[in-house]
């Protein structure tokens, strides 16, 4: 099976991410509004005469969702920008350079949200599980040494495009 | 740059087009106008020995080394 062009794994990956990307919007919706309502249902059930108690252990769990959806809704978007330059031919161009580090960067932000949310969930003695694996932490070593070797990449072609 | 391109002084002098030369050497004329222009960041041994032996004339001719601040040999 070929890599680059029509019916290829490129065009493969990039519908399944086209399919993600827009379960991820539905997704970062949902929890967009869960987020805003949360901290009023207890004052929306008493007001219709029930008693629901908001746990903090809810409201973190919401959070996390919101920021996780967020940044890989963002590492979405990158990497679905970085297949559109492979269909054209070119993916060794700076921005795709640019690109890769973005999504390392996102990706550190999340791993770092994590850790602050569960150094909150302590402080606030709510029960949120954090994980953080160390497979996770090469994956971002590996997107950033991937975006040094895009930028070498576009520094060489540039260099052949311009040799007579 | 340090290094100059002087193709077009060349060109004139012996009363030859871009589009000529192009047939000539065989190298495409966008590539032409990249060295013509300096913006080339390279050329090949093939291409400068091409365009010396259709123009009859050396590599130097062609290519000038301008020092920082110093004017070409003009």
């Amino acid at each position: 099976m070929k890599a680059i062009g029509k019916g290829s794994l490129s065009s493969i990956l990039a519908m399944g991410l086209h399919i993600t990307r827009i379960i991820m919007w539905i997704a970062f919706g949902g929890v967009t509004i869960a987020l805003i309502v949360l901290p009023f249902v207890p004052a929306l059930t008493m007001m219709f005469g029930g008693d629901a108690d908001i746990e903090g252990d809810e409201f973190f769990d919401v959070a996390l969702a919101f920021a996780t959806i967020a940044v890989m809704l963002f590492v979405v978007n990158r990497l679905l920008e970085i297949l559109k330059t492979l269909r054209f031919g070119s993916p060794f161009v700076k921005e795709n350079a640019d690109r890769f580090r973005g999504v390392g960067y996102a990706l550190l932000i999340g791993e770092g949200a994590k850790f602050a949310f569960g150094f909150l969930s302590m402080i606030y003695d709510a029960e949120v599980s954090i994980n953080s694996s160390f497979i996770t932490w090469l994956a971002i070593i590996a997107v950033f040494v991937l975006s040094e070797v895009f930028r070498e990449g576009a520094r060489m072609k540039e260099e052949q495009d311009l040799t007579v | 740059m340090s290094i100059s391109v002087k193709l077009d002084r060349v060109l004139l002098d012996r009363g030859m087009s871009l589009t000529e030369l192009s047939e000539r050497v065989g190298v495409t004329i966008a590539n032409l106008s990249i060295l013509k222009t300096g913006k080339a960041k390279a050329i090949r041994f093939s291409t400068l020995e091409a365009i010396c032996k259709e123009l009859d004339c050396q590599p130097g001719d062609i290519l000038f080394f301008e020092d920082d601040g110093k004017p070409s040999p003009d």
